[in-house]
């Protein structure tokens, strides 16, 4: 705990430089403006940035990374309150309260609310991240192959689960959906070319980048082209400096909404939408003003800006700890650090000890910049939306086929970036969520080489995989989400519990 | 309900399709591998799945259609035109990343990229009518100014700055 705090002492001190002063601001700053833009969400942004700062020196590209990272997940939130559009999908629920409020000209108190939110927020997620990753990290390194299979099947199926809330089925279609996209190419064993037809190309298997450029950059160009009219708030009148006193008022739902937000981010593939959206249905129902709630209730807002910015620390926590991505964004950093050299997993804190730390001063310094910028830069900001969206998208759509062929210089990536986008935005009108599917292309090669390593080490006994400790807490779980996922189940559950609670008031 | 019986039916065909390409796949017998580890196994396992969950989808959709009850519907609403929008915007999108990138100077084949796509997407019928022809005309030339700025701004930053190989 005390070396944790010194290499946190250390990196902040490290980092106070000019140049990363710049680099934090300048970055925020573009995250900011990528997700108050309807089109370009988080996902996106890093991943053409990664293409950006692919000849970087791997901190500083880190370092803009996570800087945009927590920057655009917090612009979302000004385009959710003035446009009722969410920026990213991770501010969907800000727009429930922060909309209203802006309409009734609250539009300034609204964004400052946001603004305080999200900062206290990322500084929750940002201790959690110091405190929880080497924990994490320690205890993965008892980890083997049957609990790192587990882990993958765990992460496609409470992601399918979760995202795809009306109906877990198209979630986990779209997991598994991922997990056999990973399949194409070469395998890891004997370096067999599936699915791959003689092509070179295929044989190479889909680039993670290009795969999500198109499912979150050309299927949502598509998206808004579909629906481009929108109403908007253009005057933010009130003060944008939130009264410290009025923010403290809700300590209870800032704490409780960044544990939330933080909780969701570390489990694989939730991510930020997730942590605002359950966020905002416990403050909801523990609230003493749950009428005001989609209304205008600053309550309301706040737990939802402070859900989906603590999730950010807290999706970053797996991809360092066990090299699985708790949110698509942190999917493409996650891509980023193999690109650099970082290697993320169970032996982080043997070989780069300071690494979690250093990152966790990035996000530290990260969330000062969003809540400098969100207080000082209200006009200059509300420009940004002024962008008309149909002169937007062809630009969009150019820094995507950039963002595709640059990493690997293949006119194909363009190919796979357009073939995925018209996948996904087909998937997105039948009501398939996207993130278990960009989970599943992760996870694929970890599920598969550990499927089949761990069949080698035990002989083809399938054993180890339900008896191991971890295995079984992973499997039971797996178990017990999809019998969550059937209606029948869900329903006896129900049933169930009221019978307990007649019972109970019955006695009492 | 008739999109999910679409998609219930297809994903089978397509599990199926992928467990029938994985049975394919090499063994590797006469190098005597472990037969736990033969490369078609996981897409094996994970083609019945997607099969399985499309058998559950289709009983789901049809329980439904028995039931007479409306299957939840996730999509949004959709605005009047917005199927020749989204048919515009896949045809150059498509046309520009599929075609013109790799045969064409990146620098041009943006240009252009840009230019058709506001003047499709700016386009009034008043102006074929002739009732706009400086409309017409302002819209192409600021169409055009955009796509100028855009092409040498993107070739510019990409290859000059951040030394990015384009295509």
């Amino acid at each position: 705990m005390l070396d944790g705090l010194g290499y946190f002492a250390t990196a902040l001190v490290d980092l106070f430089t000019p140049g990363t002063i710049f680099n934090v601001a300048w970055a925020t700053l573009l995250g900011i403006a990528v997700g108050m833009l309807p089109g370009l969400t988080a996902t996106l942004g890093l991943a053409l940035l990664t293409t950006l700062t692919f000849k970087l020196a791997a901190g500083d590209a880190v370092l803009i990374l996570v800087s945009t990272y927590v920057g655009a997940i917090y612009g979302g939130s000004r385009s959710a309150i003035l446009l009722n559009i969410p920026g990213t999908p991770a501010n969907a629920a800000t727009s429930l309260d922060g909309f209203p409020l802006a309409r009734s000209g609250r539009a300034g108190e609204a964004m400052g609310i946001a603004t305080a939110g999200s900062f206290l927020g990322t500084l929750v997620g940002m201790l959690a991240l110091a405190i929880f990753a080497p924990l994490l990290a320690e205890a993965a390194l008892g980890f083997q192959s049957y609990e790192f299979f587990w882990l993958a099947v765990f992460g496609v199926v409470i992601s399918g689960r979760l995202t795809g809330m009306d109906d877990p089925l198209k979630g986990w279609i779209a997991g598994f959906l991922g997990l056999l996209v990973a399949m194409v190419g070469q395998e890891g064993i004997y370096a067999y070319a599936r699915f791959s037809y003689g092509s070179t190309d295929l044989a190479g298997g889909f680039g993670l980048l290009p795969v999500l450029v198109g499912v979150f950059g050309f299927a949502e160009i598509l998206w808004v082209m579909k629906n481009p009219a929108y109403e908007s708030v253009k005057n933010a009148a009130g003060s944008v400096i939130p009264r410290i006193g009025k923010v403290l008022k809700h300590w209870v739902t800032i704490i409780r909404s960044g544990v939330i937000g933080t909780f969701m981010g570390l489990v694989p593939g939730v991510g930020e939408d997730m942590g605002a959206w359950v966020s905002y249905a416990v403050a909801r129902n523990t609230s003493k003003h749950k009428e005001e709630y989609g209304k205008g209730s600053v309550e309301g807002l706040m737990s939802a800006e402070t859900g989906n910015s603590a999730a950010v620390p807290g999706a970053i926590i797996p991809v360092l700890t066990l090299a699985i991505p708790g949110s698509a964004p942190a999917a493409v950093l996650l891509a980023a650090l193999f690109i650099h050299g970082v290697r993320p997993g169970p032996l982080i804190m043997i070989e780069n000890p300071s690494f979690i730390f250093e990152v966790t001063a990035m996000i530290f310094y990260a969330s000062v910049a969003i809540l400098t910028f969100g207080l000082l830069l209200t006009k200059p900001m509300l420009l940004v939306l002024r962008v008309s969206h149909i002169r937007l998208m062809p630009v969009i759509f150019v820094l995507c086929t950039i963002g595709a062929f640059a990493i690997a210089s293949r006119v194909f990536d363009v190919w796979v970036m357009l073939g995925f986008g018209v996948l996904g935005f087909g998937l997105r009108l039948l009501g398939f969520p996207m993130a278990p599917l960009v989970l599943g292309v992760v996870l694929g090669p970890i599920l598969d080489v550990n499927l089949r390593r761990g069949l080698v080490l035990s002989d083809g006994s399938l054993e180890p995989f339900f008896t191991r400790p971890i295995s079984l807490v992973l499997w039971v779980l797996i178990l017990f989400t999809f019998m969550l996922g059937s209606a029948a189940f869900g329903k006896g559950l129900k049933r169930m519990g009221d019978r307990l609670l007649g019972r109970r008031r019955e006695r009492s | 309900m008739r999109k999910d019986l679409i998609t219930s039916l297809v994903l089978i065909a397509f599990g199926a399709g992928v467990v029938a390409e994985a049975l394919r796949m090499p063994r590797y017998d006469h190098l005597g591998i472990n037969p736990y580890t033969v490369p078609g196994i996981v897409p094996g396992f994970l083609g019945a799945i997607l099969a399985v969950f499309g058998v559950l989808m289709l009983a789901r959709t049809a329980i439904a259609w028995r039931r007479h009850e409306a299957v939840p519907a996730t999509a949004a609403d959709d605005e009047p035109g917005s199927v020749p929008r989204v048919l515009f915007t896949l045809g150059l999108t498509l046309g520009y990343g599929g075609l013109l990138v790799g045969n064409l100077p990146f620098w041009l084949a943006t240009g252009l990229f840009v230019w058709a796509f506001l003047l499709v997407f700016e386009w009034r019928p008043s102006y074929a009518a002739g009732a706009g022809t400086a409309a017409l005309v302002r819209v192409g030339g600021t169409a055009l100014l955009e796509a100028v700025l855009v092409s040498a701004a993107v070739t510019f930053v990409f290859q000059r700055v951040f030394l990015v190989t384009l295509p």
